[in-house]
Formats: C-alpha cells, structure tokens, sequence
C-alpha cells in the first residue's frame, strides 16, 4: 500500500498565502511547490532506504576510516588489513574490516565550521546555519522527496533527536523512538484498556467526530479524522512488530552488541525491511578532548559488530543495493594529540564511512594529507557529500522548495554536485 | 455556532439551563461598527452570535489558555446576564494564567528559546512584564537597547536570540515589531517590496557596534558595544574594495511629536501617571523588587527529572557580567525610540495585528507581519481605530486584549454547511469565526482541568502497578554493572534512583510517558537567581595568565567528558500510579521535540515568520488516543464528585453524564447525546469504566480540540 510521503500536507495556510505573492510573478501553484521546472538533476536512484548512525561530538577520523600509521600523530592504534584490497582501517573494527568489500570511505570531507552547533547544522543539512531560516534535516528531505510504503512511519529517529525538518514543516519530522526495544506506549492502547474495549471507545470517537464534522463541514476536521484512522491502521499493523526486538534471537541481539547502538542497528534493519526510509540512529560521547584513546577503544567494542551485523546482515538478506548506510559525525579530531591525551575539533578534514545503496564496494574515495590536516585528493565538500546521498536516492538535488516566508530554497546548498566516482 | 446544542432535558441544574438558553447578543462596539461600515457593499452571509456557554469557553481558552471548571460555569451563569461577559472577561485578564498565556504568545512571537543563552532569563522577563502590565512600548524598548548587566536587565536575551548578529537582527527587528520584511533585503534588493539592500544595511547598522562576547575568564556571555560599526557598504563580495561603515539610518521617517488625538492622550495619561509616580512609591511588585529579593533555591516547583532549576541557572551564569564591561549603547538606544515612537505607526499596527489574529482568527494584514503597498489591510479605519485606542492607553496589552474580546465580532460563531468560498468571504469580512485549534498548551492544560489532575484524584496507596523501566547504569573498568538495589520511578511523577557506591546511573533519555510531562518553571525564581548569582570580578580576569586560564579549562573540560560506559537494563517496580500534572504553560520552551506541545504546534522559534502548525497528524493522534495524560484523564477518580454519582445508594447516571458534558464540554448535554451515554455505560463492565470511556472519547473528539 502506498500513501503520499509528507508532500501531501506541505501547503499550510501559511503557503497559501504566500502563493498570492507568487502568483503576482505569473507562478502557478504547482510551480510553487516545486519551481525546480528546469530538466531534474540526474540521479543514479538506486537506493531506497538510509540508515544513518550519527555520532555527535566530532568522530576523530585518525582513529578510524583514515589511520596514520608511523606518524607521531598516529596515535594507539594501529591499521588492519580488510577483506577490500588496499584498504586498512582501524584495529578497534575487527569484524567490521570483513564487511569493507561492501564499504566506501570518503578520507577527504572538507568541513567549514569548528564549532558543535554549526558544524552539525552544515553536517545534517548541508547549509551554513541560517540565523532566521531553519533548513530541513536530511531525513526530512528524503521523505520529503520519496513517498512512504507500507503502514510504518517513513522516518524514525532513535536514541535521540534528528535534525528538525524546518521550513518542510512537521510532517517531515522523524518519529521517536527513545530506546530500541523499550515498547513504545503510544503505539497501543494503554495497559488498563484491553481490545475489546479500545475498539469499543475508537467506535465511540468515530460516531461523536462524524456527527460534529458533518455539522461543521470543515475539511480540516476531516483531516483530524483520516490521523486517527493513520494512528489505529499503526496500532493495527503487523508491521508493528519489527519494534519488538524480543522475537529476535539471543544470539543475533548478542552479535549486534547488548547496548542501545547495537539494539539500534539491529531495529533499524527490522524498520527497512518493512519499508521505512529514513533510519536515524544517535550516538554521543565522541567529543574526545581527553583520554581519546580508551574511549574510541569502548566505542570501537560497541560499533564494531553492530555495523558488522548490521552491513553482513543486508548483505544476505538482499536488501544492501537498496540500502544506503552512512556513518556521519560532525567533524573529525586534530592530529596532534594534546597533554591530556585528547585529540580537538577539526573540521578541515575528516572522513565519511559509507555502504550499500548502490555505491561502489571495497573504495576509498579522496585522501588527506600525510598527517590528515587537510585532504591532499578529491576533497569533497559538504553539499557535495549531501548531493551524492540525494543522487543515490534518486532525489532531484537541484530541486527548490518554497519556504513560508516565500524564499526558493534548494534541497541542498550549492555547490553541490554529487560524486559520481563513488557509484557503481 | 455550537452544533450540538439542541436543547434541555429537565434537570436540577434549571437555573444553569434556563439562563443558558437566552444568549444575549452583545451591543457593537467601536471597532464592529468601523467593520460593519468597511464590508458595506459586499454581499456576506455572516455567522449567528455565540451564546453565553461557548462564549465562556472560547473566551477562556484565549485569556487564560484553558477551559473552565464547573465551580466556574455555574459562577459565570449566576452573574446577571447583562454585563456577565465584562465582568468574566475582568475576572480573566486579572488570572494570573492570563499572564502564563499571554507569554506563551510573546515568546513565539520573540520566537524566545530556553535553550539559548540568555533564553530562560528572557522568558521570565517577558513573563514578568505581561504579569506587571509593562506597557508594550516599552518592554520593545528594553529589550532593543538591553543595557546593563546581564543578570538584571534579562532582556539581553533578545540580542544573544540572534547571536547579537546585526543582519539578523535587522532582519527581525523589521518583521516582528513593525511587519516589515526586510530580510530578503540583506541579499539582494527585495523582489516583492521597495527595500533596497542598502536601506537593509543602513537599517543593520544599529546594531553594528553590539558584540557578542564570550569571557576568557569563565566563559560567561553577554553583549557590550564595540568602537567599530561593524556593518560595511558595499557588501563584501569578491572584487570589492572600499567598503566602508554604513551610519544607521531608520527605515522611514518618524513624525515624532505630532500631535494625534491618540498621541495627545497617550501623553495627557503618561503625565497623569507620572504625577503620580511621584506621589507614592508602587507597592505592587515589579522586575526590579523581585529582582532585589533575593530567595533562590529552587526555581522549580517539584522535583524534575530533566534539570530545568539547573539549567536555567547556568544560563544565567553563562551571562553573568560585571557592569563596567557594558557600554551604553547610543544607537540602539535611538533606534529603541525610533521603533516604539507613538507616531510610528507600523509599531502600533504590527501588534494590534497580531494580537486581533490570535483572538479572532484571521488578521486585519495577512501575513501577520508582511505590511507593504502591495498588501493591504482588509478594514483600515477598524484597523487604525483600534491601533489608535492601543496607543492612547498607554500602550497597555490588556486593554487591547480586552477591547478586541469584549466585540461583537469576537462573538462571532463559525459558519456552517455553507461552501468553502462563503465561509472563506464571511472570515476575510469577520463576520464569521474561523475554526481554531487550541493551542497545544492550552490543549494540555484543558485536559488536565477537565480530568481533575492538577491534583490526585485517589486516595493513596490507590492504584498498584508494576512498571517496566530502561535505567542505564554505568559499568566499571572490569565492564561489570554495579548492582542497582531498588529504583522507584512513575511515569509522570518524582523519579529516585537508589544509588550504591561505585554505581552511577545516567539520566534516562526521553522516553515512555516523559513525552506528557509538564515541568513548571518559577519565573520569578529564575529573575531573581540572576541577581544572586556571584560574579567575576575584572581584577580577576586581568590578573590571570592566559596559560593559567588554558589550564583551567582544560580541568574543567577533563571533568565533563563524557567517557563513561553505560548499558540498559530493566527493572521492574510496584508503585501507587496517581498522577498529578502541572501547567504546560509554564515549561522551558520550546519543549523537547517529541514532546507532546512540540507534536501539537509549538513552534521551535528559530526562523523568522514561523506560524504555529494547526495541522493534524497521525503522532497527535497516537498521542491522544494512547497517552497517558487522556487515559487518567478519563478514569474517574474516587475523590471526583463524579464518583459519587456513579458510585453511590442511588446512582443518577443522567446527572453524571450532564456533568461530564458541563466539565469537557462546556455546555448541556442533548437528549440524544444522554441516550447514547447511558448506552455506553450500560454496557461497560461498570459504570465508573463506562464513563471512562465516554470521558475519553469526549477528551479526544474535535469538539474538545477546537476552539467553539
């Protein structure tokens, strides 16, 4: 079953008032909400599905995707060899080392903002921090631009908030998982109202909101109607049952990793396979301005085999080509280690772990320089990484939406051409 | 009009029924009469008067941001029908919820974040002044000039809103407190309007000299003006040379001084109060007094599980300053007075406009802040008259408030069963009401009220049940949980973790029920431990060493890293579920994002122009069917007087479902409607259980939610 994807709701009152003065320029409606009218941006449209790990705080990229070995900035740990040629990542990712024939890394992202705030801003939605405009997340913008399947809500964040969806307003908002596995109360009837009865009082609901909407014949009240019909279909769907991770087997939640991470890949896969687009999962603690090294090591034993799992699971399931998974932080850290044994914010360089949807296997795409101070090959700037996401996804990233003060504003910041090297 | 009210059943509440039944239709005032004279020509149906009920309701909604209690109805009914709605509308202008509503207002329109440095502070500011009847000029003029110490003058916040930023203020400045959009303008030329990208940076370059700082001594943040103008023409841009300082210039000339009847009686009342400020010191307590007690533990009411007391605090300590750092800012001092100007027309207009949308619906100016040639508004002289009355009473909030409530068009019901372009036409003419939703607060507050949960409604020790809660606790070096030994946790109320040595557990994230919970903020409380707050001493700041200060920071970041392991686990413990809520009215805002006000239209407040969402949506929808807030709401509680009807030697379920009417409703049930209640609860494993569910469909209907 299909339903529209958050367009459907996109014209507030708001919008339409703002088309007024649209229409003044000779715009018609339908150009308004899209006035990208000139030839769509090609798209390489393989991908249906995201699956992002955001970890806040400033990943060091040293200690991960882009190890120095023999520098002094180097650091504790020292590369491994993977199962793609030439490629050595991080020893803190044993297992994940056997997936990277499924990996791409990007070692030349080039960020512009030092700061958490803005450089997570830039990060998330591709734009410079805007002091009076609020640019959408990139989930927002992809079931913005793709429509929902099936019964579930097509944009989940976990263990914490997603980016807000801004000018493309709440219907583009993620739904909230706070903990994966914990039962979501809202997704039932509360524990003192059994079956019989919840339905009984839906039946009551239904007859008292069908007499006031007749009486009223206001199509917004109708509205209000088909949300509560959307609520109980939820309620009602077998779909539902990808949130209980208790039907999974010991053994696959214990290869995942016991933790809210690896319970949080393993939902997030659950979520795909039933048509979910847009999987968020939020991690913190990586802002290492001491101690750097046994805390990359602890997040190394959590990541490693929930991204291993997650990838290699996938993979065999069939659903990896069409399924993009993203490892993103909002800045890397310094090479140089401080006296505190810490690594600080850098934003020059850093890398960008990605997987499935249709990109090449087994790549390493730019290079940073021999310490990783600065990306020395194919740096690839912030929209640009946006863009190639979008050109997986089939999304037009040229595309210019109305915002409600009536500014065209494009899905993604210019410059931004997608990395057509990273494709297949 | 109220679409179920079809008449009354015998009842031992014939006084309430009889009175209710003869509305009085209320005389034109003013300004209906310059409506009724500007839609002369146009040929619209306009919509019957409300009655006396649905006025008490919706007037209550938009003064106080919830529905009335039966005590309240059955006051209100017993007042003489002749002047019932004045004296209801002083009664609510006077509640101190009009002053936790009506900063709800300002706070979007400010678009004020608790999150922001300085934005808790500058909501207690703004709550404080609408409490005090801070006239509005002036309250603008604080808030553009902001000097002084931060602590006591918490209207900095306004500035450090938009970063002290001067194209971004600019941007705002023009479009909240005048509804001129400028901001295009900061780009290029405007393309729908005659600003130019120079007349933006002229206008920009008012706040050209302020400047964010952050101290090296303590990192505090507070603003100060700077020598240099930092605003530059022609705008940086790749092949210019010889930018230079832009002096301010404001956006059109002020007439200042002349003399309007408006302006000739706000002058005639400022004098008049002067005179006798002189007389006698205020007694009433003002931002100042409070700000001099000093009274600071807590400025929360209860126990929280997230920190607002703590947060709150070290947002103030983040813009702690000594006095001297600041410097009188000249410029923003003028344009503080330039904006605020009696004769500044723009100024009255922007919040009359605004104010007139959020009470009846649609604005004399659509968009509330977009005034320009091109857009004008849709009955002027209404428009002007009532700004004008806004100016001559000295610019006082309430009066306007007042004015606009206590008018015929205000009482205007919704139009039915008629097309969608003669409802649209009758709106455009206020001759209709156009259906609102409640806003998410006062929704909140209103379910609250009419399921009696300001309070318990059970004795204690009621309601046993077992709670399966996510607690994550830290694990030592070994990887190995430290054992929790009990943990006692509700769902909406005081969560206590039992603690042994060596065990650390981490705040829970926001999960389960917490999407419903309302933490009060003590507003006063928060003004107040501004002042208290210590502060740097500048012989301080200068005698450390800039490697000392490194090293200090360094400490103190050591400190909070966050390094720690956790993992989750469950428990289960028994508690006695009584829940109590308090008034999301007054939380830290905006609320988090899944919470339930974010989920039903608060606005987050950062970009400029943004509306509240009426949209509906299936995660409201989730929220009110299966939240915890309907469900207790619904269950009749012992302590209830509903219980008595339903539970007593001779229950009277008629008399119950009236009441379960008059309590959700505000209104008389129908003789249809009292049929198919008793048919619910006849057939409900008990009538207490039947009037659960019949309470909770009414919670979760349209009825309640929107704004009869």
């Amino acid at each position: 079953m299909k339903t529209p994807g958050c367009k459907g709701y996109f014209l507030t009152r708001r919008n339409m008032l703002g088309a007024t003065g649209g229409a003044m320029l000779g715009l018609s409606m339908k150009n308004l909400v899209s006035l990208a009218a000139a030839p769509a941006a090609q798209a390489a449209a393989k991908a249906d599905h995201v699956i992002l790990f955001w970890n806040g705080g400033g990943m060091s990229h040293i200690d991960t995707w882009d190890p120095k070995p023999g520098r002094p900035t180097a650091g504790e740990f020292n590369p491994i060899k993977t199962s793609a040629d030439g490629v050595q990542i991080s020893e803190i990712f044993p297992l994940l080392a056997k997936q990277m024939h499924h990996a791409t890394i990007i070692r030349s992202v080039a960020g512009a903002n030092g700061d958490h705030g803005r450089a997570t801003y830039q990060l998330q939605t591709s734009y410079n921090e805007s002091p009076n405009l609020r640019h959408p997340g990139l989930g927002s913008v992809v079931v913005h631009e793709r429509e929902s399947i099936g019964d579930l809500p097509s944009y989940i964040s976990i263990s914490g908030e997603a980016p807000r969806a801004g000018y493309l307003g709440q219907k583009c908002e993620a739904y909230y998982v706070g903990l994966p596995g914990e039962k979501d109360p809202y997704l039932a009837f509360p524990e003192n109202i059994n079956q019989v009865r919840g339905n009984k009082r839906l039946d009551i609901l239904k007859k008292m909101n069908t007499k006031f909407n007749e009486a009223n014949k206001d199509p917004r009240l109708d509205a209000t109607q088909t949300a509560v019909d959307d609520a109980v279909r939820l309620m009602r769907s077998p779909a539902l049952a990808a949130f209980d991770l208790e039907t999974e087997k010991p053994e696959t939640i214990a290869r995942y990793g016991e933790n809210a991470f690896g319970r949080g890949a393993l939902l997030a896969r659950r979520l795909v396979e039933k048509g979910v687009r847009f999987v968020q999962i939020n991690r913190g603690g990586f802002d290492t301005h001491s101690n750097n090294f046994p805390a990359m090591q602890a997040h190394g034993d959590t990541m490693d085999p929930a991204l291993a799992s997650l990838i290699a699971d996938l993979n065999s399931n069939g659903m990896l080509k069409r399924t993009l998974v993203l490892v993103m932080s909002e800045f890397g850290r310094t090479p140089r280690i401080n006296n505190t044994a810490g690594r600080d914010h850098h934003a020059a360089c850093f890398s960008c772990f990605m997987a499935g949807g249709g990109l090449k296997g087994g790549y390493v795409h730019g290079s940073s320089d021999i310490d990783g101070v600065r990306p020395k090959d194919n740096p690839v700037k912030v929209p640009e990484l946006h863009a190639s996401i979008c050109y997986a996804l089939g999304i037009d990233y040229t595309k210019e939406v109305m915002t409600p003060l009536s500014r065209p504003m494009r899905l993604v910041d210019k410059p931004g051409e997608p990395v057509k090297a990273l494709f297949a | 009009m109220r679409t179920f009210v079809t008449g009354f059943a015998a009842s031992a509440f014939l006084l309430f029924a009889s009175l209710s039944a003869h509305a009085a239709p209320p005389a034109p005032t003013q300004v209906d009469q310059f409506i009724t004279a500007e839609n002369a020509g146009k040929s619209v149906a306009g919509a019957p008067a409300i009655d006396d009920l649905t006025y008490l309701r919706r007037v209550s909604l938009d003064l106080i941001g919830r529905i009335p209690n039966e005590k309240e109805i059955r006051e209100y009914m017993a007042m003489p029908a002749g002047d019932r709605r004045a004296k209801l509308v002083d009664r609510l202008i006077a509640d101190e919820r009009f002053t936790d509503r009506w900063a709800v207002f300002f706070a979007d329109m400010l678009r004020i974040r608790s999150g922001q440095t300085g934005g808790t502070a500058l909501l207690a500011f703004v709550h404080q002044a609408v409490k005090d009847g801070m006239p509005y000029d002036e309250m603008v003029r604080r808030m553009i000039s902001a000097n002084g110490k931060a602590g006591k003058t918490p209207e900095v916040g306004f500035i450090l809103g938009d970063d002290a930023d001067p194209m971004a203020l600019a941007g705002a400045t023009a479009q909240t407190f005048l509804g001129i959009r400028i901001a295009c303008a900061q780009c290029h030329d405007h393309p729908f309007d005659k600003w130019s990208q120079e007349e933006f940076y002229s206008f920009a370059a008012f706040f050209g000299k302020t400047q964010r700082v952050e101290s090296r001594f303590n990192r505090s943040i507070y603003t100060t003006e700077g020598n240099q103008n930092r605003v530059m023409w022609p705008p940086a841009e790749p092949g210019v040379t010889n930018r230079k300082p832009v002096p301010p210039a404001f956006l059109y000339q002020v007439n200042h001084g002349t003399l309007t009847p408006a302006v000739a009686r706000l002058e005639k009342l400022r004098a008049a109060e002067a005179e006798k400020a002189r007389g006698a010191a205020s007694k009433t307590a003002s931002i100042d007094d409070i700000l001099a007690g000093v009274d600071t533990d807590k400025a929360t009411k209860k126990a929280p599980t997230f920190d607002v007391a703590g947060n709150a605090k070290q947002e103030i300590k983040k813009i702690d300053v000594e006095a001297d750092l600041y410097r009188k800012s000249e410029w923003r001092h003028n344009l503080g007075q330039l904006i605020t100007d009696p004769n500044n027309r723009n100024f009255s207009w922007a919040i009359t406009n605004r104010v007139w949308k959020e009470l009846v619906g649609r604005a004399f100016v659509e968009p509330v802040d977009d005034f320009k040639s091109t857009n004008k508004a849709s009955h002027p002289k209404a428009f002007d008259y009532l700004s004008d009355e806004f100016v001559a009473s000295g610019f006082n909030f309430r009066s306007l408030v007042r004015m606009i409530v206590l008018s015929e068009t205000y009482s205007r019901g919704h139009l039915t069963n008629v097309s969608e372009e003669a409802r649209t036409a009758a709106e455009e003419a206020f001759v209709a009401a156009p259906m609102r939703r409640m806003l998410a607060e006062a929704l909140f507050d209103s379910v609250v009220e009419a399921g009696h949960l300001w309070d318990v409604k059970w004795p204690e020790g009621a309601n046993k049940r077992t709670i399966r809660q996510a607690v994550r606790i830290r694990i030592d070096e070994e990887g190995k949980p430290a054992k929790a030994t009990s943990v006692a946790a509700s769902g909406a109320g005081d969560e206590k973790m039992a603690m042994q040595p060596r065990m650390m557990v981490e705040k829970a994230p926001m999960s389960g029920y917490n999407l419903e919970q309302a933490i009060e903020v003590d507003f006063s409380k928060v003004l107040a431990a501004a002042m208290k707050d210590d502060e740097p001493k500048i012989e301080m700041m200068e005698a450390i060493s800039p490697e000392d200060l490194e090293a200090r920071n360094m400490l103190m970041e050591r400190q909070n890293a966050p390094r720690a392991r956790f993992i989750t686990r469950y428990v289960e413990v028994e508690i006695g579920y009584n829940p109590k809520f308090t008034s999301s009215m007054r939380m830290e805002s905006p609320a988090p994002r899944p919470h339930f006000l974010r989920v039903f239209g608060q606005p987050a407040r950062e970009a400029l122009g943004e509306e509240r969402e009426e949209l509906p949506s299936m995660r409201q929808a989730l929220m009110l069917l299966n939240g915890s807030l309907t469900n207790e709401a619904a269950r009749v509680g012992t302590l209830e007087p509903m219980h008595k009807l339903l539970t007593g030697p001779k229950p009277d379920v008629t008399a119950a479902v009236r009441l379960a009417y008059r309590e959700i409703m505000t209104r008389e049930a129908s003789a249809a409607e009292i049929a198919f209640a008793k048919e619910i609860i006849a057939g409900a494993e008990s009538p207490v259980e039947g009037m659960a569910d019949l309470r909770w469909a009414l919670l979760n209907s349209n009825e309640f939610r929107y704004i009869p």
